[in-house]
């Protein structure tokens, strides 16, 4: 256990060294973002009438872009996974005295990390905007606790969907497929009340719909009386992924 | 002397191709063993399992002592790996990437930095060590690549191809490398290699393997004289005419006939060349052109492979250095 332990924080070091020599990656999703709450924000909060309690729609939605955020430097981390097994980077972590589990889990907590990156641009911005962020650092502190697990959680699915699908165009196709009704079949821009029935049995089970929920109670209604819910989801959901990950990691390379 | 590497009958299939079939072999410590074929012969296969990666069908392999399919991280231990490819992490530094992979292979703390010193001097990028590698020119990264296999001062390197891509003033100092590396330090290197001249010039002993099967095992100049004489070659129209009539004469046991040039193994050239020739145009074959060489291991690889090297892989070796550039341009 200690070992597995040991050579995460090695994979996630090489990850984050990435990270520090070239940051353009993280500017450019940085600007995504901004355009969901300058334009979408902007256009969406003309409508009085979706039912989102008495908060502005900019500040409903703002949890929900950062998820969405996350989400998409998440799924890259299994796209990476692949581009690196074909050029042949992955080689040397395997012939390392590493556990594999080691690998995906350096890999996936590395998705966590940027997904914290994400989460202080959204805050500047966010306040920036006029958004009424709840000011207390422990509430802040929460935020950052989900956005790490929900990084990991993402980046976990997306490295078991890149090891079943194994080659770098099935895996850019199915991410584009999946994060379509991940983000769109939740809470992030609208409330579950307003969808068909159907639709709304789907987000019941869409952990993005969890993340949104801990998100905004932390960050904007203050209301926690759903967040131990919002929470098990995620928890759940991040340990089948995770599992699912490291299951599916072992075939590679063999 | 103890062993370094032991092999035995080792056997693994994909799908219905046979990548290894039975093949055993033994590596002595300090010595640089080659593995010389065409691509697609069993090379990376071979390694994959002795490094565990890959799970074998059959056979066994023990690496120093430790069996490497029991106990694959144990064995990982005593080895380098330098792969094929670029395997280095190119949006960091020289430096950076020899401190992961001390990390990754467990040197304490205390060493780390004065082991990477040592290995950067050795390999002569101590000036570059903080410049990210995509800057670095493709034999720099080749000898950080081999760097990084010996922060953990592995007992045995092993190298799938370490020379491909590379210009040959850079492969000349690879090799040296190598040299240095058993000489100084006592590693024991196993490695991979479609160069005839690489195996011949660096290689104390080879093995030649195609279709996932060896040959044969020996000192280059052992396999060499082992051939038994001069090779002579020559080109005719009517191939098939020509083995009819040279099977069996001036101790050619069988004649190889690969499109219409004709290969065969004799004992002295000189003295056979002219009564070839007369013996066939009696017949009425005429020769086109001719030639004879000393015996090379591309000979040794047509004894007991049964073919020319050269032959089995010149589409396939093209089309394989081809990628290997295009990695090494778009590691910049």
């Amino acid at each position: 256990m200690f070992t597995i332990l040991e050579k995460t924080a090695v994979i996630l070091e090489l990850e984050l060294r990435k990270m520090k020599h070239d940051q353009s990656d993280l500017l450019i999703r940085a600007i995504q973002p901004v355009l969901w709450l300058t334009i979408f924000g902007s256009v969406f909060r003309q409508f009085r009438q979706l039912p989102i309690g008495d908060v502005s729609y900019l500040s409903f939605i703002t949890p929900g872009v950062l998820a969405q955020s996350v989400l998409f430097i998440a799924i890259f981390t299994g796209v990476s996974l692949v581009w690196e097994r074909d050029l042949g980077q992955l080689d040397r972590l395997l012939a390392a005295p590493a556990p594999r589990t080691s690998i995906v889990l350096g890999k996936a907590f590395s998705g966590g990390v940027k997904g914290l990156f994400q989460a202080g641009v959204i805050f500047a911005i966010a306040f920036v905007m006029g958004v009424d962020l709840i000011p207390n650092p422990i509430y802040i502190l929460g935020v950052i606790g989900v956005v790490f697990v929900f990084g990991v959680c993402f980046s976990s699915m997306s490295i078991f969907v890149t090891t079943l699908l194994n080659t770098r165009e099935r895996v850019m196709g199915m991410m584009q497929l999946l994060t379509m009704p991940l983000f769109f079949a939740s809470n992030a821009l609208y409330p579950i009340e307003i969808m068909p029935r159907w639709l709304q049995i789907v987000s019941l089970i869409n952990p993005m719909s969890y993340v949104v929920e801990a998100l905004r109670a932390l960050m904007i209604t203050g209301d926690l009386s759903r967040l131990p819910i919002a929470l098990g989801g995620m928890a759940i959901a991040t340990f089948i992924f995770i599992g699912a990950a490291a299951l599916a990691f072992r075939r590679v390379g063999r | 002397m103890s062993r370094a590497v032991t092999v035995a009958n080792l056997s693994k299939n994909y799908g219905r191709i046979k990548a290894l079939d039975d093949i055993s072999f033994e590596v002595d410590e300090r010595e640089i063993f080659g593995f010389l074929g065409p691509n697609g012969a069993g090379k990376t296969t071979a390694i994959k399992i002795m490094l565990g990666l890959t799970r074998a069908a059959k056979g066994h392999v023990e690496i120093f002592g430790i069996d490497v399919q029991s106990k694959p991280d144990k064995a990982r231990e005593n080895i380098g790996y330098v792969s094929q490819n670029l395997s280095l992490s190119n949006e960091i530094t020289g430096y950076e990437n020899l401190l992961i992979s001390a990390k990754l292979y467990g040197v304490p703390s205390s060493i780390r930095k004065s082991r990477i010193t040592e290995i950067m001097d050795l390999l002569g990028i101590q000036n570059r060590a903080d410049d990210l590698v995509k800057k670095y020119s493709g034999g720099m990264m080749r000898r950080l690549e081999i760097g990084a296999a010996l922060v953990h001062r592995p007992k045995l390197l092993i190298l799938d191809e370490p020379t491909i891509g590379l210009d040959p003033q850079i492969r000349l100092v690879v090799r040296e490398l190598l040299r240095r590396l058993v000489n100084e330090f006592g590693i024991t290197i196993f490695l991979t290699t479609h160069d005839m001249g690489e195996a011949d010039e660096l290689c104390e002993k080879i093995a030649i393997i195609n279709n996932g099967r060896i040959g044969v095992v020996g000192t280059p100049t052992n396999l060499k004289r082992s051939v038994g004489g001069d090779t002579i070659q020559f080109d005719t129209k009517e191939p098939e005419k020509a083995v009819s009539i040279l099977t069996g004469k001036f101790g050619v046991t069988k004649p190889i006939a690969k499109n219409n040039t004709i290969s065969m193994i004799v004992n002295t050239a000189e003295t056979i060349l002219p009564l070839l020739i007369n013996t066939l145009a009696r017949a009425g074959v005429i020769v086109d052109a001719i030639h004879s060489h000393r015996p090379t291991l591309d000979d040794v690889f047509l004894k007991y492979a049964g073919s020319r090297l050269a032959e089995v892989e010149r589409e396939g070796d093209y089309r394989h250095v081809k990628e290997v550039r295009r990695t090494f341009r778009r590691m910049r």
